[in-house]
């Protein structure tokens, strides 16, 4: 009885030699972190022309007394030309479209075009808010541009045209819906405009 | 004058003195090195913790997105999530899909003319006609719906016109949904 007794209490004094496995951890520290984004990645979600086409078939059938935007914004070496419901916004009476001056000009004329503040990317969103008071339910914008035109401006384009307050976070997760500062927020991209 | 009878009690004071302390300088040498027990378990806890979090924030992405060397990502104010796809990486000199470089574009942005169809890249559309074909027997394997969509990871320089070849190339190998991967910033 008194052997046992001791053997117990020999027994509880063992320790586990943790070493090892804290060397497997403080290696698994690095790891983990190089693996980590350090950035924080987000989406633009972008449909192609042939779907978007469907989709709005579908707005229209939805809402047919409402007459379709047809929102389109071409990104030019020279500035943004914007058109609605077929028709070029600045475009001279009785032109569909007016191809010797945009609709908003360079913020910076004369830069490079790898300078990717030279669009007037204000105006852009201050024209998309006109759109959007006289078409509140109209979510789909049409973006072209030149062959040359670089992502970054692309990009720029969409977020003025999203509008500066448009959270999308939780729409895209399903639990809210799409919030009113949300201008155009589903874009098409389509080749063609150079 | 100090008499001579105390000069010696205090010398042999002193030699008593440092008998005593060779002594115990002696018995400590002798004695056996005590054994330091470092206590790890609560740098173990902490260490845990760290290791349990980057394993969680590591699993909770559906895509990992690694942009190849020299890739500038663009920046956007957009927030909402990336979700499941596969990643087409467009940099200023290459076309890369499923880990692998698959076109070579030029100094100029552009892809090869001799390995272009019209608006089609033909070896891009072949590895991607493969992968697609594959996540739809995982998909029906699953008894899952196959939903084609590509996360186009491209340059801030990338050309629109390559962009609209690659994007053309994705939709011909039946991947029907596109998001533009962008870095998020605030403001």
């Amino acid at each position: 009885m008194a052997r046992r007794r001791k053997k117990n209490a020999e027994e509880g004094e063992v320790e586990a030699n943790l070493i090892p496995v804290m060397n497997v951890m403080f290696l698994l520290i690095p790891a983990l972190l190089l693996a980590m984004e350090v950035a924080r990645f987000a989406a633009i979600n972008v449909s192609p022309p042939k779907f978007a086409a469907q989709s709005e078939q579908k707005e229209e059938d939805k809402k047919k007394d409402e007459k379709p935007l047809n929102l389109k914004v071409f990104i030019m070496s020279d500035g943004y030309r914007v058109s609605a419901s077929g028709q070029q916004a600045g475009a001279e009476g009785g032109k569909s479209a007016d191809s010797s001056k945009p609709t908003i000009p360079l913020a910076k004329p004369g830069s490079d075009l790898k300078d990717f503040d030279r669009y007037d990317y204000a105006a852009l969103e201050a024209k998309a808010q006109e759109y959007k008071r006289l078409y509140p339910h109209e979510t789909v914008v049409t973006i072209s541009a030149e062959n040359d035109i670089p992502l970054q401006s692309i990009i720029k384009t969409m977020d003025s045209l999203r509008g500066r307050d448009c959270k999308l976070m939780n729409a895209v997760s399903g639990n809210e819906e799409v919030p009113a500062e949300c201008l155009f927020w589903s874009p098409i991209v389509e080749a063609g405009a150079g | 004058m100090s008499d001579p009878s105390q000069l010696t009690a205090q010398q042999a004071a002193q030699e008593a003195f440092l008998a005593k302390k060779k002594a115990k300088k002696a018995a400590r040498r002798n004695n056996a090195l005590e054994e330091a027990n470092l206590n790890i378990t609560s740098l173990m806890d902490v260490v845990s913790i760290i290791v349990v979090y980057l394993l969680k924030s590591y699993g909770t992405d559906p895509v990992v997105i690694t942009p190849t060397a020299g890739q500038k990502v663009p920046m956007s104010r957009a927030d909402a999530p990336i979700q499941d796809g596969v990643p087409v990486y467009v940099s200023q000199r290459s076309i890369t899909f499923g880990s692998q470089r698959i076109v070579q574009l030029d100094e100029n942005g552009d892809v090869d003319p001799t390995q272009v169809q019209g608006q089609l890249i033909a070896p891009l559309f072949d590895e991607m006609s493969v992968e697609a074909e594959r996540s739809k027997q995982t998909a029906a394997a699953k008894g899952e719906e196959w939903e084609g969509t590509v996360i186009l990871v491209g340059d801030q320089n990338l050309k629109f016109s390559t962009l609209v070849k690659v994007m053309y190339t994705a939709g011909k190998a039946e991947y029907s949904q596109y998001a533009f991967c962008v870095i998020q910033i605030n403001g």
